[in-house]
């Protein structure tokens, strides 16, 4: 099997988590599209260069956050308020029941209110990482990353009451 | 939402069966050229060279050849111009390579990159605002040199270019202040923002 083809089945075997970073920092379908294929790119072209000295997902995680936060031109849309019902319809083709969908929903909703490092710290966090490897990742020391963490726990629960109850009912 | 709970519903959450694409469509992606900033901005430089080193090998030839060959003391100034010129690309070649390091981590990759950015910016700034003196030189050489009557006063021509060069460097230093912050400034405020995010407890 060539280089190409172990990269391709990397990168296949991996696609949840690209597909996880797309939908968190790109505003627009058009957006995740330009980011998931300058991730793919940024991956093969260090692909050569990984000798396993870091672990496969630590590697893979550091290029497409690297690639996503270093992202600079994208006009940041910070919004206050956001409908639910205003997310992208991929969603519609996942199988979930109506109340898991919400859910999601309003956790994405909530996600895309959050700064790029705070998306990045709920990522791993979501992605059940240990503290040890995000700071592995990210290079933020542990203690940072328990005290951010815990200020981002709160945050996603008063927007995702908020989103469910109201705001002002939080 | 507890975000324990909202843990479960993350992991359980399905990928697309496309969302990476077939393996052919994988293979055309890894053909393409990054559209990343970094990758453009090397680009761009990389045509800038072209274009120069075009323009500039006309004017030798040209020097070289027209006039008899009086006029090749023109020609090698030039040459000394390109050699700047050849110079400063590759410095800023070399400090584009330096500013991404996508599988270092994170905080790294971004320090690295202000580091580098500002030295980028600073020599750019520099180099730009040089090259009026320099080049204003070069332009008096060439009309000293292909006059065809004798100066009535050297030491008014030399008087008038030395003002002429003050002022347009003090123009163009603040022209080159004014185009950095407008093209970069922003760049730079949110690698310090995000940093400063990063750093904060």
């Amino acid at each position: 099997m060539n280089l190409q083809d172990d990269f391709i089945r990397l990168v296949n075997d991996n696609r949840g988590i690209l597909y996880k970073i797309c939908r968190m920092y790109g505003d627009t379908e058009p957006d995740r599209q330009d980011l998931f294929q300058e991730i793919v790119i940024q991956l093969w072209r260090s692909y050569p260069s990984f000798r396993g000295d870091a672990k496969f997902s630590t590697w893979l995680y550091r290029i497409a956050l690297n690639t996503a936060i270093s992202d600079l031109r994208r006009q940041r849309r910070h919004l206050l308020t956001i409908d639910p019902g205003d997310l992208p319809t991929q969603l519609q083709d996942i199988q979930y029941s109506t109340e898991k969908e919400e859910q999601l929903r309003s956790l994405y909703a909530a996600i895309n209110r959050l700064t790029e490092v705070e998306k990045a710290l709920t990522m791993l966090y979501l992605e059940d990482k240990s503290y040890t490897e995000m700071e592995e990742i990210l290079g933020i020391p542990q203690n940072n990353l328990r005290v951010k963490m815990n200020r981002i726990k709160e945050k996603l629960r008063k927007m995702t009451k908020e989103a469910v109850y109201g705001v002002g009912n939080a | 939402m507890e975000l324990e709970t909202l843990k479960t519903l993350w992991q359980e959450q399905e990928t697309p069966p496309m969302a990476a694409g077939s393996h052919e469509e994988l293979l055309a992606l890894l053909q393409k050229r990054s559209i990343g900033p970094i990758a453009r901005m090397r680009r761009n430089l990389r045509k800038e060279v072209i274009v120069m080193a075009i323009s500039y090998g006309f004017c030798i030839i040209f020097y070289l050849l027209a006039f008899n060959g009086d006029m090749a003391n023109v020609a090698w100034l030039f040459v000394g111009l390109l050699l700047f010129f050849y110079v400063y690309y590759h410095r800023k070649n070399q400090l584009l390579k330096k500013m991404q390091c996508v599988g270092c981590e994170v905080r790294s990759n971004l320090a690295g990159q202000l580091k580098t950015l500002q030295k980028y910016l600073r020599f750019y700034f520099w180099s730009s605002t040089v090259i009026v003196p320099l080049s204003l030189f070069v332009a008096f050489e060439i009309a000293f040199h292909s006059r065809t009557k004798p100066v009535s006063s050297l030491w008014l021509m030399v008087t008038l270019l030395c003002a002429l060069t003050v002022g347009c460097t003090i123009a163009v230093y603040f022209l080159n202040r004014w185009y950095i912050h407008k093209l970069y400034g922003r760049h730079l405020r949110k690698l310090q923002e995000l940093l400063q995010e990063m750093d904060e407890v």
